[in-house]
């Protein structure tokens, strides 16, 4: 690789010189905000309001992006932003899982604002660098990147003609462009996306750090809501962040011996627990695979069953004798102990264009194997590994692609697209040769794959318009809602779970709860109240994650010895404390864990504002299609007979016997719909929101989220 | 490979090597500064590193590394200070102590050994 | 008869903790285990027996990634 004749055909644009801010208590108290438009750098100051209110990460995203957009901002205008901030407990090293990123962009496929969350050097790179947040902005002529230096105080904007656009080149390209040597690559982070994010909806962002032992390069992504195609859109190859001599206190933290002390405990908590818990050091999040099979909740056939007899050829010990072990340390930031991000060295790819190369791959999280693996009815490790590979790459988000295979493999079954519409691609549920050329076709922007990657609403909508498919069936089994894909798993038995992604602000994505043991294994959720009072506690509690920076994984992917015989052993009660300590050593104020729900529902209240700003917002963008509720077809029906037959002689008092499958299913739908908008009454009124899901006055105001614009907007709507 | 042994059995408990590690590295007496403690209670116990390196595949920024006699040493300018090593150490013989920002553990220099009044401790392995 | 998280469980004689959670196929690593309310340690999971009419507790940690 000849990075010097890259490097030679760079034309600077722009150029902006700076004093790195020290930090102080976690925060720069400064944000970069670029405009590739004009060419122009500038630098913010984060008030206090700001860090009270917003906290940081997330919140600043959207602090950011609420000021730069307008109403009627579309995802391609120049006016909207990537926003990157890492909050700040991001980039301490002492607690597990502190490495986080959190990005906030107008999606194009919700066409409302977006968050998404990923691990990588770069967001403590850029705040060791300076900056709280990053707001880009504009639309540049031609490819650039952005390059921060925050050692000398330097950003660029570069024209940046020859790099490559694929993940896993270009990101080589570039840490090997601004290292200095060897040693100096762990100091260098890429943002990118790749080819496919140009031609599709469903782009993502790769984050890069660099893995010193393998000497590769790795990449984890920011994957909900396209935001790797507003970036492409934006003309923006990459944004580099380069900062040497990473220590243990650059956050300058208020306690750092408090800070220190919480960080040992927990790595002396994975050392003792891991083993004998989910083994997350050993199988990442591979381990639930098999555990979703057992429970009936791993996605086969988009959705249709949660489980398949050849669950266990993709679940967790395939996957160990295939993973490389080089070292002890496979976290995505300095200090995470628990470790799941695990590779594979050495694969050697079978299709595509890089076609009989050996790469390394960031092995699949559990979601990537259940979308686009059972979801679409593949059970090959191989194939999934590859698809995984691309997907990175080719700046795709995996949740996305799996959702949006399955949904098109049931529409090929039915007969709702053919042969002739996909172009010779034949999608049957497990035909992998066809999911991988679909991919590939993404990635050139050809065929059938260039429609496809608009996601599933925008192909729903196209099947029904053009093909003439049943629009109440296309309604029932695409699993999209407010535009976004479903992530991976089966929400069917449990009602909590159906709220905890129909009710999240940005789409169904389980980053806001995860319901489904408490709720349908557990019994704990009985009644609506319990249901309610969960989907308030439990997004509020990982919306925090994503202010301050930290990874939710080192919540309860491990936990004490004696969490179960706490009082609320779902909470894990230990590391709520965990984490009220953290913040107050780090920003030196003195949060209490009521505090902690509080900072996040005024952000949550503040990013379901921007929905309603943007349009959305209302109860009826809380709809579900009915696949996650219940079952939509005969087939489905008749593989859980005992367990519907069951429920309606239980639930509805009636006697299955002598009813048609149809009856059966039309009683059982009635009643699940209803519990469905029930549930939905009950969070709104927990949340201290109307019947239609707007935020009372009241509400915002006991949050201190009453600012007069946020006023305004849900005025129109009381 | 070079590194302290024990022998639990003759230690008194005086406390001394503590004094003398704390000093010798820290510049003051303070046993939450030394790298060989001495616990009196249940029964004495003398915790100190073994040399066993498991810590050097651990450590995330590569600072940990098995010098020529065999001793695992600390390169503190790279060291991050995560302190997953002071977790992960099998014998807890890896220390972490207030506002410093990098750990410490025993490098087998042997100065406490000199002083121990009875060979409850004594540097093993010098010759490789 | 017995209870399991709130739902009925068929009983049989003999039934232990571990035979009760590989029927209810539960295989969840972490896993509480009360019976009437008093906490079973894992370790005892296979010399536990289970009564008729028991209230049996097996509170799986919440997970999901």
């Amino acid at each position: 690789m000849n990075v010097e004749q890259l490097k030679a055909a760079h034309k600077l644009l722009a150029e902006y010189r700076y004093t790195p801010a020290k930090l102080d208590r976690g925060y720069a108290n400064k944000s970069l905000y670029i405009n590739l438009s004009e060419n122009k750098i500038e630098e913010k100051v984060v008030t206090e309001t700001m860090k009270e209110k917003f906290i940081g990460g997330k919140g600043f995203g959207l602090w950011y992006l609420w000021n730069a957009v307008t109403p009627e901002t579309k995802w391609n205008d120049p006016e909207n932003e990537i926003v990157i901030s890492p909050g700040p407990i991001g980039g301490i090293t002492q607690y597990p899982g502190a490495g986080k990123s959190l990005v906030v962009s107008i999606s194009p496929t919700t066409g409302s604002v977006v968050d998404s969350n990923v691990g990588g050097y770069f967001g403590p790179l850029l705040k060791f660098s300076g900056w709280d947040a990053l707001e880009v902005q504009g639309k540049a002529e031609k490819d650039v990147i952005i390059f921060i230096d925050g050692n000398n105080g330097l950003v660029t904007i570069e024209e940046s003609p020859e790099e490559a656009v694929d993940s896993h080149l270009l990101g080589e390209q570039l840490t090997e462009m601004f290292a200095d040597n060897e040693e100096d690559k762990r100091n260098i982070s890429v943002v990118s996306a790749g080819t496919a994010a140009e031609h599709t909806l469903i782009g993502m962002l790769n984050f890069s750090f660099y893995d010193a032992r393998r000497k590769a390069v790795r990449l984890k992504q920011a994957g909900r809501g396209g935001i790797g195609t507003v970036l492409r859109d934006k003309k923006i190859k990459a944004i580099v962040v380069k900062f040497r001599g990473v220590k243990g206190n650059l956050n300058n933290v208020a306690d750092f011996e408090k800070v220190s002390k919480t960080g040992i405990k927990l790595h002396k908590e994975i050392y003792n627990g891991d083993d004998k818990q989910n083994k997350m050091r050993l199988r990442g999040t591979t381990f639930l695979v098999g555990i979703m099979n057992d429970y009936d909740l791993l996605p086969t056939n988009n959705f249709k069953f949660g489980s398949h007899p050849k669950g266990k050829e993709i679940s967790a010990p395939k996957w160990v004798e295939r993973f490389n072990y080089t070292g002890k340390s496979d976290g995505c930031w300095y200090g995470c102990t628990l470790s799941c991000c695990k590779v594979m060295c050495d694969f050697e790819l079978k299709t595509g264009p890089y076609k009989g190369q050996k790469v390394i791959i960031d092995a699949p999280e559990y979601e990537t194997i259940a979308g686009v693996g059972s979801n679409c009815g593949i059970f090959d490790i191989d194939y999934i590994a590859e698809c995984n590979f691309y997907c990175d790459t080719y700046g795709i988000d995996t949740i996305s692609f799996g959702t949006l295979t399955a949904f098109l493999m049931e529409c090929y079954e039915n007969g709702i697209i053919n042969k002739e519409i996909t172009g010779g691609l034949e999608l049957n549920f497990g035909n992998k040769e066809a999911a991988m050329e679909l991919l590939h076709q993404m990635s050139r922007g050809e065929g059938f794959g260039k429609i496809a990657g608009q996601g599933v609403r925008k192909c729903k909508e196209l099947f029904i318009k053009e093909y003439g498919a049943d629009a109440n069936f296309l309604q029932d089994i695409a699993m999209e809602a407010k535009g976004m894909e479903y992530a991976e798993y089966l929400s069917k038995e449990s009602l909590a779970q159906q709220g905890g992604f129909g009710l999240a602000n940005k789409g169904p994505q389980h980053d806001e709860a995860w319901l489904i043991f408490m709720d349908m294994v557990n019994n704990q959720l009985p009644t609506f109240e319990d249901k309610a009072e969960a989907l308030h506690y439990f997004p509020m509690f990982r919306t925090w994650f994503g202010l301050v920076g930290l990874c939710k994984l080192p919540w309860n992917d491990i936990v004490p010895e004696d969490n179960g015989l706490t009082d609320e052993p779902a909470k894990v009660p230990e590391h709520v404390q965990n984490y009220v300590d953290l913040f107050n050593g780090v920003t030196g104020k003195n949060i209490t864990k009521e505090d902690l729900i509080a900072q996040s529902e005024g952000v949550y209240n503040f990013q379901k504002v921007f929905n309603l700003r943007m349009g959305f917002g209302t109860r009826e963008y809380d709809k579900v299609p009915y696949r996650s509720v219940g079952p939509v077809t005969e087939e489905e029906y008749l593989s859980r007979q005992e367990r519907y037959d069951g429920q309606l002689k239980e639930l509805l008092g009636m006697d299955p016997e002598g009813m048609s499958t149809q009856e059966k299913m039309a009683a059982l739908r009635k009643y699940r719909e209803e519990q469905y908008e029930k549930l939905c009454d009950a969070v709104y009124e927990r949340k201290g929101w109307t019947k239609n899901g707007i935020p009372k006055l009241e509400t915002l105001k006991r949050l201190g989220m009453d600012l007069p614009e946020v006023v305004e907007v849900v005025k129109r709507y009381l | 490979m070079k590194k302290l042994d024990k022998k639990e059995e003759l230690c008194t408990a005086c406390h001394l090597c503590e004094q003398i590690c704390s000093r010798t590295y820290f510049k003051e007496e303070n046993p939450k500064k030394s790298a060989i403690r001495i616990e009196e209670q249940p029964n004495i116990k003398i915790t100190v590193c073994s040399q066993c390196g498991e810590c050097i595949d651990l450590c995330p920024a590569q600072a940990i590394y098995r010098d020529k006699k065999g001793v695992v040493r600390i390169r503190k300018a790279i060291c991050a200070g995560c302190f997953a090593c002071v977790g992960f150490c099998p014998e807890g013989a890896m220390y972490h102590q207030g506002e410093l920002e990098e750990p410490f553990k025993c490098i087998a220099c042997g100065i406490c050994a000199k002083e121990c009044p009875t060979g409850a401790i004594f540097v093993e392995g010098e010759a490789t | 008869m017995i209870k399991v998280n709130g739902k009925d469980f068929q009983w049989e004689e003999g039934l232990t903790v571990q035979k009760m959670l590989e029927k209810k196929n539960y295989t969840f690593p972490h896993i509480v285990i009360k019976i009437n309310g008093k906490y079973i340690p894992p370790e005892d999971y296979q010399t536990t027996i289970i009564n008729k009419g028991d209230d049996v507790e097996a509170i799986h940690l919440i997970t999901g990634g």
